[in-house]
């Protein structure tokens, strides 16, 4: 059964104004397990329970936007911890909400983040990956056409000037900090699957020949959502496992523990990222 | 119902609707799993499409299927998750192999008669879809080796219940070999 939201992108900006007057700089939306931006300055938090009229079920997301400053002065930021997946059996409209409503709230820059795994065999479990370009292979058009077309389909460019100044960040920070504290950026293009079950080993060879970096069952609708707005959107995918044909296929739990992990280097990058936005 | 001291339960036919397929899986798979402590589903399936290194004499033969590429555009476990497996199921690996029915062996002087069968990768298309010749190239040139409807949903309800899956893939007009069936049986 498909399930809808009972609200709508407007009733939730209605809420978001009430929350906050003043619109932030850039929301950041979370993904499984990537807990980063945890202790902002003046923290505002509305349960998505009361935003939405609903919650995500899925482990590893707790549900709610706070908005708050990265600082004592610094630039205001709206945090949303969890999402909404076609996989629960949400429609579109729903696995697409919070973005509508950060981009009628007129919030100019959205980062997304996901875990996902890797199928660049040079990736590490732990890399952050910023998104150079995507594969949509979970639009729910495609229930009518098979995944044929999608698989035709030569991937979508989706750099931009986020992206740049992120990279570009990363890079400073990789140079300034001790190598504990950060590793070189990677880029590379994101697979969106529908999921929920994770690739077979035929199924990722598959993607590797389509050039795909990593693999996830998220934040493509959200990309698509923001083109052709006034948000320009940018993704960074924590690198969760690397499939290899020697190793064993691990579980969600290993997503969470290798997103959290990588938590603190993402966290640092996009705080960096943040200060320069505001 | 119950099912207790079966040794084997056959199905004939398939559910094609997923959110009925869905409803059938529950019932059946969590009775044999539950009562019977089933690990193995055997699936018999027609395919089609089969790519020139995978025909013998020009002519396509049955195959063990070795691993799938789900390209329905859809999964039957979209939707609230049932209990009796994981959210996210790893679905590699759960393909018996004709070695992995080895113990069996032993007890056929001719050998295993699984182990004589090709083995290929199918490719889940979307149900009733007939690719044309362009599509079953790109087929083949993402892995796969030909094409069927039913056994990657089928597949992945039973490893979500974790359960192995001997699969079968049979050309159309084609028959298992006696062989084989015997071996089944057994």
């Amino acid at each position: 059964m498909i399930k809808s939201a009972p609200r709508t992108a407007s009733e939730a900006v209605i809420a978001l104004k009430k929350l906050s007057s003043e619109v932030p700089v850039a929301a950041v939306v979370l993904g499984s397990g990537v807990s980063v931006l945890d202790k902002l300055f003046d923290p505002l938090v509305l349960p998505y329970q009361d935003l939405f009229g609903m919650a995500p079920g899925v482990a590893g997301h707790s549900g709610t936007l706070t908005v708050g400053r990265i600082a004592e002065g610094g630039p205001l930021v709206a945090v949303l911890r969890g999402r909404f997946h076609l996989y629960e059996g949400y429609d579109w409209p729903t696995v697409t909400l919070a973005t509508r409503a950060i981009v009628e709230w007129g919030v100019p820059n959205l980062l997304l983040t996901n875990a996902a795994g890797g199928l660049n065999l040079d990736f590490s479990v732990g890399d952050l990956m910023v998104l150079t370009g995507y594969r949509d292979h979970l639009n729910p058009e495609l229930k009518e056409t098979g995944l044929l077309p999608a698989i035709a389909k030569p991937t979508t460019d989706c750099r931009n000037k986020l992206t740049e100044k992120l990279l570009s960040v990363g890079e400073v920070l990789a140079i300034t900090q001790s190598p504990a504290e950060s590793r070189p950026l990677r880029q590379g293009v994101y697979a969106g699957l529908l999921g929920p079950t994770y690739e077979t080993m035929a199924e990722i060879e598959m993607l590797r020949k389509l050039k795909a970096d990593a693999v996830g069952m998220s934040t493509v609708p959200e990309m698509l959502c923001c083109d052709g707005t006034n948000t320009t959107a940018c993704a960074v995918s924590v690198i969760t496992n690397v499939w290899r044909p020697d190793e064993a296929m691990g579980g969600h739990e290993e997503v969470l523990e290798a997103s959290k992990n990588a938590s603190q280097r993402l966290d640092r990058l996009f705080r960096a990222m943040l200060a320069e936005l505001g | 119902m119950k099912l207790r001291n079966a040794k084997r339960i056959d199905f004939t036919g398939t559910c094609l609707e997923f959110d009925f397929f869905e409803k059938f899986s529950d019932a059946t798979i969590d009775l044999i799993r539950n009562e019977e402590k089933a690990e193995v589903v055997i699936v018999v399936d027609r395919a089609f499409g089969f790519a020139a290194s995978h025909l013998k004499d020009n002519a396509a033969e049955s195959h063990l299927i070795s691993d799938h590429l789900n390209l329905t555009g859809d999964n039957p476990l979209v939707g609230p998750n049932n209990p009796m497996g994981e959210r996210f199921p790893v679905v590699n690996n759960i393909y018996l192999s004709a070695a992995d029915t080895i113990d069996q062996e032993e007890t056929w002087t001719m050998g295993n008669p699984l182990s004589k069968l090709c083995s290929g990768i199918v490719a889940g298309v979307k149900y009733g879809a007939v690719p044309g010749p362009a599509e079953l190239d790109l087929l083949y040139s993402m892995g796969a080796h030909f094409y069927n409807w039913n056994t990657v949903p089928t597949m992945i309800i039973a490893a979500h219940a974790g359960l192995k899956v001997l699969a079968l893939a049979v050309p159309e007009g084609g028959v298992l070999p006696d062989q084989v069936l015997m071996a089944i049986n057994r």
